[in-house]
């Protein structure tokens, strides 16, 4: 692609960009289009890539090209089969797709389920004590907390036994554990989200240069300038506040 | 008093907005220049792991984001795959996310050129699968089975970079950047199962969900968000977009706690005044 | 016919459910294989599965535009933006580069759908923020729990936060890394393995219900 086009690609992710970002202030027909064209754009690179890497090698080209793999006939087959859900009539076809589906994933999931986050995660928190005798006190403290803490949050979750007496002492001890991690998880996630923005922001100042003939601040100023119009015209009497 | 006060707290919330879009803005132009010191022990058992691999080993990297988490992601596969390149390890990708072959693309249009590492020789792109765990599997009898040709639709068997490589049993790594559930299965299905170290990159919304994954050894380090982006290239000497994003995410951070703080102590006041 | 509609179906589940469990505690070569071929078989069937989410989409928006309802030219630029991609993919047959050159697919990622999806995830950013401002209780015990972890773990993962840390409790001789690492390594780890033995014993006990065909609801009605 030439320079020309580089350029008007910074200006059309610039712009889009500045769409998006135009809610937080007020809906507007930019944001939807940009929405919109988010739904289409998403679907089309998913389609693109499902074609060019999924449907024709491996479906296309063993049933054109010799030598020919007939065998690849019956999961196409099946796959297209739920797209009869579509189809009220025959829809029941879609079970023959989604039944394989569901065993293969259901088969899948219990030993590896059992393995991985049940015994694997049991024989974790008993494990450390089988060192005990080399371990620093702190090690020791730690390991006993974790033991003490999954205990008591799995006594959390134990719902057939009725919350009483030693039982609700135990599991309301597991819910401080639970709210460790989830503000763990909280603070992670506001850098998590910061991070993205700052991506976007980081986009935005490289599209304000010379370079790009200052697109972010030409569209920016814009659409100030639409906000701005378009609130002098169209002003009620309440004004609307997004809350 | 109190009704300046309650009108504060009741404050139109894009004042809030500006607020922050004013306080991450700033530093992209004019640095703070407070980049990321400290390294967390989970990164550097990551670095460990992989720079302690012997010279030509194979390693598999499964980068499966898109671009919705790509500023904390792209900068951790980055990195690692720069470290990749200085170790002279051989490396394989692969993907199970539709949005991720854009941008596997830029990673390499760049970076194997700094190392002067060619295509089909010391490195193989495959092309995206639609389901994860069942090429996990499938990888552990036969690669070829899946992927009989790359990326450009070369016979993969016969690239010099997969000479040797049939399975797990032939890699010495797996290295997952994601910001999805498919590290669950990597974990369950290969790790577990079949012995392969695994080393992963993760969004920091997932990070503390895969202590105990770390703590059984069962994952042997961890990159977390952009601050685990920012620790690896500060251990492969290589600032980069993981570094320049730390430096601005200092006053959005110390914001969120101000305004936490602030709207508590409102509503203290608000109550006992 | 109930054979063809129920039956059929219901045992493909069972026996493809049961081959699998199976094949993960048999390491002999038709295990191997029957794995192989299904692999192979999954792997295409999910590909389809795609299709159902496409066409629903399209349908929705084409009826918009058919019926002339509200906003109904807005539902144009979904089409738009799917043309957008698959135009230049088929053109370009799916490559991104060619000869060291960014071909027009690997333009339209980058100029349209790159951004457009970065940025509906980096608006959550503003939501956060505000939602902390204005819901962020501490009322009880818990709640100052979990303000407290989350409180440490937002200071100390920037360096001016660590700065701050130093400055006000230095004195400790704790750096404040080193007391995220162990929030992260112990207490959120009880935390989050309590929930991931219940969700696993919740899982395989759903996942045995498919399998033996007790929980059917995904297959619709007769």
């Amino acid at each position: 692609m030439s320079e020309t086009w580089m350029i008007a690609g910074v200006w059309i992710a610039a712009g889009l960009t500045i769409f998006l970002f135009s809610f937080l202030y007020k809906d507007n027909p930019f944001f939807k289009i940009a929405e919109h064209l988010y739904l289409g754009a998403g679907m089309g690179w998913w389609f693109q890539v499902y074609l060019y890497n999924i449907w024709i090698p491996k479906v296309w080209d063993p049933l054109a090209h010799a030598p020919h793999d007939w065998g690849v006939l019956i999961p196409a087959v099946l796959g297209l089969s739920l797209v009869t859900q579509f189809i009220p009539k025959i829809s029941w076809v879609s079970r023959y797709g989604f039944t394989f589906l569901m065993g293969y994933g259901a088969g899948l999931v219990v030993p590896a389920s059992l393995a991985t986050d049940f015994m694997s995660q049991i024989v974790g928190t008993i494990k450390p004590f089988s060192a005990l005798g080399s371990m620093s006190a702190f090690s020791i403290f730690n390991a006993l907390l974790i033991a003490v803490g999954v205990i008591s949050v799995l006594f959390y979750f134990f719902f057939s036994v009725e919350h009483k007496g030693a039982v609700k002492k135990v599991s309301n001890f597991g819910i401080y554990f639970l709210m460790v991690y989830f503000g763990a998880a909280f603070g992670n996630t506001v850098m998590a989200r910061f991070s993205l923005l700052y991506g976007r922001f980081d986009e935005l100042n490289a599209a304000a240069s010379a370079h790009n003939f200052y697109a972010t601040q030409i569209i920016l100023a814009a659409m100030v300038l639409y906000f701005l119009v378009h609130g002098m015209i169209g002003k009620k009497p309440s004004a609307e506040e997004a809350h | 008093m109190k009704e300046i006060l309650q009108k504060f707290f009741k404050i139109d919330r894009r004042w809030i907005f500006l607020l922050l879009a004013i306080v991450l803005f700033t530093p992209i132009i004019r640095p703070i220049g407070l980049p990321n010191k400290t390294i967390a022990r989970d990164t550097r058992n990551a670095y460990e792991a992989l720079d302690k691999l012997p010279k030509g080993s194979f390693v598999l990297f499964s980068l499966d984001y898109d671009p919705s988490t790509r500023p904390e992601l792209q900068p951790q596969a980055t990195a690692v795959i720069r470290h990749a390149f200085r170790r002279d390890l051989r490396v394989g990708v692969v993907t199970y996310i539709a949005g991720s072959t854009g941008l596997i693309q830029q990673i390499f249009e760049k970076v194997p050129g700094e190392f002067k590492k060619v295509n089909g020789t010391d490195y193989a792109i495959f092309p995206y699968m639609a389901n994860p765990t069942a090429v996990m599997t499938q990888m552990a009898s036969d690669f070829y089975g899946i992927y009989d040709k790359d990326q450009d639709g070369k016979d993969a068997r016969s690239l010099p970079v997969m000479k040797g490589i049939k399975s797990y049993k032939d890699m010495a790594m797996v290295v997952n950047i994601t910001g999805t559930s498919i590290l669950d299965s990597w974990v369950a299905l290969v790790g577990d199962k079949y012995n392969v170290p695994l080393v992963a990159g993760v969004t920091a919304i997932s990070q503390p969900g895969y202590g105990p994954y770390l703590q059984t050894g069962q994952l042997k380090g961890l990159i977390g968000g952009m601050k685990g982006a920012a620790e690896y290239e500060s251990l492969i000497q290589e600032p980069g977009k993981g570094t320049s994003g730390i430096d601005s995410l200092n006053l959005g951070h110390l914001l969120v706690l101000a305004l936490i703080l602030t709207s508590n102590i409102i509503l203290l006041v608000i109550r006992y005044l | 016919m109930k054979l063809i509609k129920k039956h059929i179906p219901l045992a493909i589940v069972v026996v493809t459910g049961l081959f699998t469990v199976a094949s993960y505690y048999i390491p002999n070569k038709t295990s191997v294989d029957y794995l192989e071929m299904i692999n192979k078989w999954e792997n295409i069937v999910s590909a389809f599965a795609f299709l159902l989410g496409l066409i629903s989409l399209f349908y929705s928006h084409f009826s918009k535009i058919s019926r002339r309802t509200d906003g109904w030219g807005y539902s144009l630029f979904v089409f738009i933006g799917f043309a957008a991609m698959v135009v230049p993919a088929v053109l370009m047959h799916g490559k991104q580069m060619e000869a060291g050159q960014v071909t027009s697919l690997g333009w339209a990622f980058r100029s349209i759908y790159n951004p457009l999806s970065a940025t509906m995830f980096a608006v959550l950013a503003f939501y956060i923020v505000s939602t902390a401002y204005r819901s962020f209780r501490i009322k009880s015990g818990q709640a100052l729990v979990l303000f407290v972890a989350a409180f440490i773990l937002i200071l100390g993962k920037v360096p001016l936060g660590q700065i701050v840390w130093d400055k006000a409790l230095g004195w400790t001789h704790y750096g404040v890394d080193q007391v995220i690492e162990w929030i992260m390594s112990v207490p959120a780890v009880a935390g989050k393995r309590g929930i991931m033995i219940g969700i696993s014993i919740g899982t395989v006990v759903t996942s045995l219900k498919i399998i033996f065909g007790i929980e059917r609801q995904y297959m619709g009605k007769d």
